[in-house]
């Protein structure tokens, strides 16, 4: 379970805070692969920055026993001015690894993207960070409980695409996802329950189908 | 993996990774800035000394112009290098901070590390060359010596803290640095002791903790030379209010590092 207790989140604006979420309290399961839902802005990559350690709560706290993963969508995570082997190298060691020569070689195949592999990350193509992003889950098994993910599949090509389902549903027996994603079709593909982000608050549901009916009821006109 | 790994072995992990990182950008990818943290002190010196032996100077206080230059030049590069890169530390490092593992005082005290090491390894080099060609370069006391720089380091890294801090509610901040070095290139007494000017203009400089600093060290490294204004109270003082102050402002501030 992923708990959060008396959560707030604002950003500063121009016209005073901004919130995001107000007083959430709620328990996500980790046996379930969850899809995040709302519209455009209501905070669905900022719910997955703060579960993946990225951001912090204005108030309240987030906690879980589970191993859960970092953000993996295409802002952050990646350091510009390095390479992906730098990158890479960098991930393996704060994760307590010495040898890092087996886990980039892993991810350098994974990735297929030549020479850009010692390029700085800043000259990739959205597509190109999307597959070392990806292809960091997969250079090492981190045996985390939860992926976080923020709109990955969006920017791959077909051949992408299908490698990286492969690899979700490779780790899928123990592995649960919760993924942001624009595309029905791709949610359903994946997840089967979901959480739907309503007036700075939370609502779980345990049937995607519901969560994606509740949805079109609120913000779909 | 090791998946219980405590606070502590995390943090040496992710110290160690950004390590091996920012080695590479403070040095280049030539490895040509090793180099110039070798050359940059000794071309100063260079010229300094050139300026001195033409005016027909080659002792100061009677002490060789070279040894009595870098003395005091090594500490003061180490007090702005550190000043530099701990006030941007953070910054250089944002798009790391997506991973839970690393928190912001992790580049900070890589860069600590790093700027300290290059220091001691700089310092014993250079001195090394002097003796080389044949100048006294034994220090009269050398555990003095390392305390003053150990004071100095102190100072610099709770203003390069503040910095870093005031940087992330406002970016020109930086360019507060070369503000404040450049003219303390000049009052710090670098190029001159306190020997060298009319007591009744002391009261310019004494406020310098910079300039304690100097005159300790030039005090600890030359039994010839006695420091008339020196204080290590003074220069104590001024290391630990700021290395607390900046602990402070940092600790306060820790949370908004990650978040914006």
């Amino acid at each position: 379970m992923i708990h959060f207790e008396h959560l707030d989140k604002y950003y500063k604006t121009k016209k005073g805070r901004h919130y995001v979420f107000k007083d959430v309290n709620i328990s996500l399961p980790t046996d379930r692969n969850i899809a995040i839902l709302g519209p455009n802005g209501v905070g669905k990559s900022t719910l997955i920055r703060l579960m993946g350690g990225a951001d912090m709560p204005s108030r309240g706290r987030i906690h879980s026993q589970k191993n859960i993963s970092w953000p993996l969508g295409l802002q952050g995570g990646l350091q510009g001015s390095m390479s992906a082997r730098e990158n890479v190298r960098f991930v393996a060691r704060i994760h307590g690894y010495n040898n890092t020569k087996a886990i980039e070689q892993q991810v350098e195949e994974f990735a297929e993207i030549g020479r850009f592999f010692d390029e700085p990350v800043k000259n990739y193509s959205s597509g190109m960070r999307a597959r070392i992003t990806f292809g960091l889950t997969m250079g090492f098994d981190f045996d985390f409980d939860v992926l976080l993910i923020d709109e990955l599949g969006a920017v791959g090509d077909a051949n992408f695409r299908k490698k990286s389902e492969k690899l979700l549903l490779d780790k899928y027996e123990k592995t649960k996802l919760i993924m942001v994603n624009h595309s029905i079709r791709g949610l359903k593909k994946y997840c089967d329950a979901g959480v739907l982000i309503h007036e700075q608050n939370l609502i779980f549901f345990d049937s995607l189908g519901e969560a994606i009916k509740k949805y079109r009821d609120i913000y779909v006109k | 993996m090791n998946k219980n790994r405590s606070s502590l072995i995390i943090m040496r992990d992710t110290v160690h990774a950004l390590m091996m990182r920012e080695i590479k950008t403070r040095f280049g990818a030539n490895r040509l800035g090793y180099f110039w943290a070798l050359m940059e002190p000794i071309a100063t010196v260079a010229v300094l000394g050139l300026i001195f032996t033409l005016v027909g100077r080659h002792s100061l206080a009677n002490i060789p112009v070279a040894v009595f230059l870098f003395v005091a030049l090594l500490p003061f590069k180490l007090f702005t290098n550190l000043l530099n890169h701990l006030s941007s530390a953070v910054e250089a490092n944002k798009a790391l901070m997506a991973y839970r593992q690393v928190s912001a005082i992790d580049p900070i005290v890589t860069r600590v590390i790093i700027e300290l090491s290059i220091y001691l390894i700089v310092y014993c080099i250079i001195f090394s060359f002097l003796a080389w060609l044949g100048f006294d370069v034994v220090p009269d006391d050398f555990l003095k010596v390392l305390a003053a720089s150990a004071l100095l380091a102190l100072m610099a890294i709770g203003f390069g803290l503040m910095l870093c801090s005031a940087m992330s509610y406002w970016g020109d901040a930086k360019k507060m640095v070369g503000i404040i070095t450049r003219p303390l290139l000049f009052i710090s007494g670098i190029m001159y002791s306190a020997t060298m000017i009319p007591t009744t203009y002391w009261y310019l400089f004494d406020w310098n903790p910079i300039f304690h600093v100097m005159e300790l060290s030039r005090d600890a490294y030359f039994s010839t030379y006695v420091t008339p204004v020196g204080s290590w109270l003074y220069l104590g003082i001024c290391a630990l209010v700021s290395f607390s102050l900046g602990l402070t402002t940092f600790y306060v501030n820790r949370l908004r590092f990650i978040t914006t």
